[in-house]
């Protein structure tokens, strides 16, 4: 269907009855219904995954690693987003779920929360040392960037360029893991857990680096019924190994997956989180026009309640969300950094993006703006014309987006089952 | 049509109405970028428009923005119903500003608004009645793009 897209979201035509849920909710206007079946323009879409979370009809396929395909890999490696430890039930301690990964076929698992604080931290000495412009955009948040590529190409120097964690944790593992197990680099393959598909994108499509240092990323949902059972086999040996915890968390990054964890640690500038998509683009169109100026930095994530609310995830966001925070509470501020690390890290460049986010607008009216301004005007009076109820019958969004498909050449005035009615 | 090749339309603008503010700007930054007006003039556009659009919710009954794009120039006029401005020299000032308590509070009244126009905008012409309303006209030119 949708194989030769740059997308992590497609239409399943087997599934899909061309309604108009997804129509509507997306936040792009980037779906068509063509044929009966919708269809996602790859131009608009920036995979926010709205469309999976409206289809009433399990319809929207989201393209990530098959943990089958991990196969092709002598040696697995695993790095879960934090989002993962509010998957299970209350006493579920997040040292058992990284045993849980082990014992279902990764041949090691290592924690991100702790590079969550190295990324805060970063952020931090950043922040510090460039005061202007303001108000600077979190990275973390994949959709957030082509958002900004598409519809907001002037913030994109406005975005911090240092990697998310999930990119430096692998930049690390690749830089030492041949070595360690004395293995070929393509024999180990690095994979992320991730709650939303969008990080598919980002990995086979970087916005900041010529590749990825990830390898795939394998969706929680597809996981998550082996990783139940998994845990359900809590053996004496997997006990034991709780009185000598493996793995140190951090008390700062262990919040990172809930809106405004990811920001928790920056004591020193003035943060804003937002979430949800909508209310990110908000946002944005207030940071643009000159706005928030007084605002150090913006984490923006379009999943609601932040990365615990990923389409991906498989327990309702509200109780992970409530895990997760007692996690948090229970870990304290419990730092598991070195500064002075981090300092060398992050002097080296260590951290940074490879090269700028550059802008990736979305098509424009026409090439020419004498042409351009021309269909700005014929859309205007055909959109006075269509009835104005938007009810998505003719296959696009909205009245106003089959004007935009008309001048652009891509609908006809016909297509308006309600056209020719009197405009009420 | 050969004559008339500007792109023209009306938004009204509403004063009072905080809950809305930014709505007009965004709908002409949008319109603007569709176009292809580049980044950095775009910028200014949406910096002005917006600064202007709230001149008129906070101090006017009512208002329009009418906008008229050329392939040369963006023109924006806003004409409101309002108290009017009685010293226009001092309302230009930096940090002169008669917004209320209740406004500043909502982060607004900086004394930054006009200034930050004028210094956005190519052209710049400010006139008013007092107890009648103020008009204000602004353009920035595309410049640098061939037809």
């Amino acid at each position: 269907m949708s194989r030769e897209s740059r997308h992590a979201v497609g239409i399943n035509r087997e599934k899909c009855v061309g309604c108009v849920h997804c129509l509507t909710a997306c936040p792009t206007r980037a779906i068509r219904i063509r044929d009966d079946k919708a269809q996602i323009l790859d131009e608009l879409c920036i995979d926010c995954s709205e469309c999976i979370r409206f289809c009433p009809h399990d319809a929207v396929d989201s393209h990530t690693t098959p943990f089958a395909e991990l196969r092709a890999f002598a040696y697995k490696v695993a790095l879960p987003a934090t989002a993962l430890y509010g998957q299970f039930g209350n006493d579920t301690r997040p040292n058992e779920i990284l045993s849980a990964l082990r014992r279902i076929g990764f041949d090691q698992v290592f924690e991100l929360s702790t590079l969550c604080e190295l990324h805060t931290a970063a952020v931090d000495e950043f922040l510090t040392a460039h005061r202007l412009p303001r108000p600077r955009i979190s990275s973390t948040c994949p959709v957030v960037v082509r958002l900004i590529q598409k519809r907001f190409p002037s913030l994109c120097d406005l975005i911090v360029p240092i990697e998310p964690p999930r990119e430096f944790a692998a930049k690390i593992l690749r830089a030492t893991l041949p070595g360690i197990l004395k293995l070929r680099p393509e024999e180990i393959g690095i994979i992320h857990i991730t709650p939303c598909p969008a990080k598919i994108v980002s990995i086979n499509h970087p916005a900041t680096m010529a590749k990825s240092y990830l390898d795939g990323a394998v969706s929680i949902r597809d996981l998550y019924p082996a990783l139940r059972t998994a845990l359900k086999e809590i053996d004496e040996k997997s006990l034991m190994r709780h009185l000598f915890p493996e793995t140190v968390f951090s008390g700062l990054g262990l919040g990172w997956s809930l809106s405004g964890g990811e920001t928790r640690g920056l004591k020193n500038h003035r943060i804003v989180a937002v979430a949800g998509v909508r209310d990110t683009i908000r946002v944005l169109d207030q940071v643009e026009a000159g706005l928030l100026k007084d605002v150090d930095y913006l984490e923006c994530m379009v999943c609601p309640d932040g990365c615990v609310g990923g389409p991906l995830a498989v327990e309702n966001r509200f109780v992970a969300k409530s895990r997760i925070q007692r996690q948090v509470h229970a870990a304290g501020e419990r730092t598991a950094l070195d500064r002075t690390e981090l300092s060398s890290l992050y002097q080296k460049d260590f951290l940074s993006f490879q090269h700028a986010v550059v802008p990736d607008p979305v098509p424009l009216l026409d090439a020419d703006p004498a042409r351009a301004i021309e269909k700005a005007k014929l859309r205007e009076e055909i959109r006075r014309r269509l009835p104005g109820k938007d009810c998505g019958a003719c296959g696009a969004p909205d009245c106003r987006t089959l004007a935009d498909d008309i001048v652009r050449g891509s609908a006809h005035p016909d297509d308006c089952p309600l056209a020719g009615k009197e405009k009420k | 049509m050969a004559k008339e090749r500007a792109f023209r339309q009306a938004f009204p603008v509403k004063g009072g109405d905080f809950s809305r503010a930014g709505d007009v700007s965004c709908l002409i930054k949008n319109l603007l970028k569709e176009i292809g007006v580049p980044a950095p003039i775009l910028r200014r556009l949406a910096i002005a428009s917006y600064e202007a659009e709230m001149n008129i919710i906070m101090y006017a009954a009512e208002g329009t923005a009418d906008l008229t794009v050329t392939p040369d120039e963006v023109r924006l006029v806003y004409s409101d119903r309002g108290p009017g401005i009685p010293d226009i020299t001092l309302a230009m000032r930096e940090g002169y500003s008669t917004a209320t308590a209740e406004m500043r509070e909502l982060g607004f009244g900086a004394g930054m608004g006009l200034p930050n126009i004028k210094k956005n905008a190519d052209t710049f012409l400010l006139a008013s009645e007092p107890g009648r309303g103020t008009r204000l006209e602004i353009a920035i030119r595309l410049n640098g793009r061939q037809l």
